[in-house]
């Protein structure tokens, strides 16, 4: 009996040749690209900069910092727009170099510089504080010892110059700030994906289909008629996790209830209605189940949730941009944690915004009036 | 009422509906007759559009498809209410999907179909019989002019069979038009008028009475014989020989002119006395089925 049920499983599996795609091309698909993407060290790190000495010494500290392509600098205007390059998200790490460095360098008088690192995501900010060490390596201090020929033999410090680091956002390195935000929009992710994922399909195999398509029904109003609900229930279950959260675990407060809302609204409607797109292009309850699994592990692991974007190479970084989780991920540790600004969350809110309207278009365009 | 031409529906290259049309005027039961897989449901499925016809066009009370959802309702074959929802709740969602919110109309209707008992149960849990009515008073809520029924007495009892034919003729009555799919012969009987599908062509069309006729070349025999598998084989055997069917003591015998009735007498024996009998609609629908299959 168990042989005959056990072929009958295997028999009904062989004839869903769409299954086997899923079950053999996705962990295929999602190996190689893990394999390519996944890197705990991190390249290219954006780092603003002031140097308002500009002279030979300061340029060394720069080179060093930028010789293992692990940082990528950029110059701006003030100390505070380095700040601000960091809250808004365009630079992770900053550097300030006084006017009067090379001065008090050969005057032996132990200058200070100044180094900015954004502590949301610890992980990061860690492989950052290491990594910083390059600006104070042998290589740069070589020639920062001055020794007048003439002068008795004076103790000079070990070091020419001192870097003094400061953590910004979440200064304490709390993990539960970096991951909480994040983990709720996973939670939210799966709920969603997983409730509309099966919205129609379910439909279409218990047959209530055929008879909801002979009534006038338009395409748009099907598609919206099946998301609003959807939305709703999923934009509860985010304030609920999120007051868990809360209460239980500090997560910091927004900086704005009204852009946390915003945030909430457009990404819920992009999950659900990604979860009708899923649920249209389906022909089995299961078949969803993989789709949505499959659009679930890379949102996770490809969108700065766990592994820093900048740890990402290159040639696969577009795939993070093309993930609207990424964008969600950036946007709530900006409202929760950076305190960052509208104005420098426009982007990401667009990009999900647009991601929103995609899919609810696309799930309109393929929905079909006919079985 | 319902006007379709040379409909056609391809299913990779095998052509399931061979350019069916079909006409159907306001007021009648009109019968799609035919065997399984004869192109039954495609064809009733490109009439409420639910599939798409590779060739041919639709109207429906003098409109497009795409403009007359509101002048139909539908019965699929398969139970395609929500289980999850009570009677009540699934006529009030259909109803509403029109438009329709009296609630004096959706009373009626689950008096009409004696569903007012079990308006708060879960239509899941219904009888086959009641699921049926549930799908008939559902596909009635906006009170359509055509009514599609795919087999609707299809596993259904005999007595609500019956029930259900009433009905269907009230309806017609008030004006409604019904087109059913069906293969039982005796509610074939029943319809106004029939078109026969096999293997996706029309291959009779008119009223019961004018496709008995339609055997054209054929007689039919009857004698009073039980059954015995020798004799099968031996009258099967014979050339000409089209049809031989067994209703518990009678044997039915339908075959082509040529075969003389004493040619028969003589296959069958002197025991049995053989008497030439008018067709009745299930021997025009076999002989009309194999006449295809051999063509």
């Amino acid at each position: 009996m168990i042989r005959a049920i056990f072929r009958k499983e295997l028999l009904q599996l062989r004839r869903d040749p769409r299954l086997i795609v899923l079950i053999v091309v996705m962990p295929l698909v999602l190996l190689l690209l893990f394999g390519v993407a996944l890197k705990l060290e991190p390249q290219n790190v954006k780092m603003a900069y002031v140097d308002a000495d500009q002279s030979f010494f300061s340029n060394m500290i720069k080179t060093g910092l930028w010789t293992d392509g692990y940082f990528e600098l950029y110059e701006v205007d003030s100390r505070e727009a380095v700040i601000e390059e960091i809250r808004a998200g365009r630079a992770k790490a900053g550097l300030y170099i006084d006017a009067s460095f090379s001065a008090e360098l050969t005057e032996n008088r132990q200058p200070h510089i100044q180094l900015y690192v954004d502590g949301t995501m610890p992980s990061l900010t860690t492989a950052m504080k290491y990594q910083s060490g390059a600006a104070t390596d042998d290589d740069v201090t070589a020639d920062m010892y001055f020794l007048d020929a003439d002068a008795d033999n004076v103790v000079i410090a070990p070091e020419p110059f001192i870097m003094d680091t400061e953590i910004l956002f979440n200064p304490d390195e709390k993990e539960t700030w970096f991951f909480l935000p994040g983990v709720i929009g996973v939670l939210i992710m799966q709920i969603s994906l997983i409730l509309t994922g099966i919205s129609v399909v379910r439909e279409r195999e218990k047959r209530t289909l055929e008879q909801l398509l002979v009534t006038p029904v338009s395409k748009s109003a099907f598609v919206i008629g099946k998301l609003l609900p959807y939305v709703i229930i999923a934009l509860l279950d985010f304030y609920f996790i999120l007051g868990v959260g809360w209460a239980v675990f500090d997560i910091p407060q927004p900086s704005s209830h009204a852009l946390l809302f915003m945030l909430a609204l457009i990404f819920v409607a992009a999950m659900i209605a990604l979860g009708l797109l899923i649920s249209l292009v389906s022909s089995t309850q299961q078949q969803a189940m993989f789709l949505a699994i499959f659009i679930i592990v890379p949102s996770i692991l490809l969108s700065g949730f766990i592994f820093p974007i900048e740890a990402i190479p290159g040639m696969v970084r577009p795939i993070s941009y093309a993930i609207p989780f990424t964008y969600f991920v950036e946007i709530i540790r900006g409202l929760l944690v950076k305190n960052t600004l509208f104005a420098d969350l426009l982007v990401p809110f667009t990009a999900l915004a647009g991601f929103a309207g995609l899919f609810v278009l696309v799930s309109i365009l393929k929905f079909r009036r006919t079985l | 009422m319902i006007d379709a031409d040379h409909l056609s529906k391809f299913f990779g290259s095998h052509k399931a509906v061979d350019e069916v049309s079909l006409h159907v005027d306001s007021g009648q039961i009109f019968g799609l007759l035919g065997p399984n897989a004869a192109g039954k449901t495609t064809t009733i499925r490109m009439l409420c559009g639910i599939i798409e016809c590779d060739e041919g066009q639709v109207r429906i009370n003098g409109k497009p498809l795409n403009r007359s959802q509101a002048d139909f309702g539908y019965v699929a074959q398969y139970f395609g209410q929500y289980e999850e929802l009570t009677v009540l709740e699934n006529l009030d969602f259909y109803a509403r999907m029109y438009g329709v919110t009296d609630k004096a109309r959706l009373t009626d209707l689950l008096e009409r179909y004696e569903l007012m008992p079990y308006r708060d149960r879960f239509a899941g849990n219904l009888s086959g019989g009641y699921k049926r009515r549930l799908a008939l008073a559902c596909a009635l809520a906006h009170d359509p002019v055509v009514l599609f029924l795919d087999e609707p007495t299809a596993g259904i009892d005999p007595v609500t069979r019956k029930l259900l034919w009433d009905d269907f003729y009230r309806l017609s009555t008030e004006g409604k038009t019904l087109f059913v799919t069906t293969h039982y012969m005796e509610e074939a009987q029943r319809c106004h008028r029939l078109a026969f599908l096999s293997a996706g062509r029309v291959v009779a069309e008119g009223t019961p009475d004018s496709i008995r006729r339609a055997m054209g070349d054929a007689r039919v025999y009857a004698a009073a014989v039980a059954y015995e598998p020798e004799l099968h084989e031996r009258l099967l055997a014979m050339p000409g020989m089209m049809l031989v069917n067994q209703f518990g003591d009678e044997l039915r015998m339908v075959v082509e002119t040529s075969v003389s009735q004493q040619a028969l007498q003589d296959v069958l024996g002197g025991q049995s006395s053989l008497t030439e009998v008018e067709p009745n609609l299930e021997d025009v629908f076999i002989a009309l089925t194999q006449q295809r299959q051999a063509a």
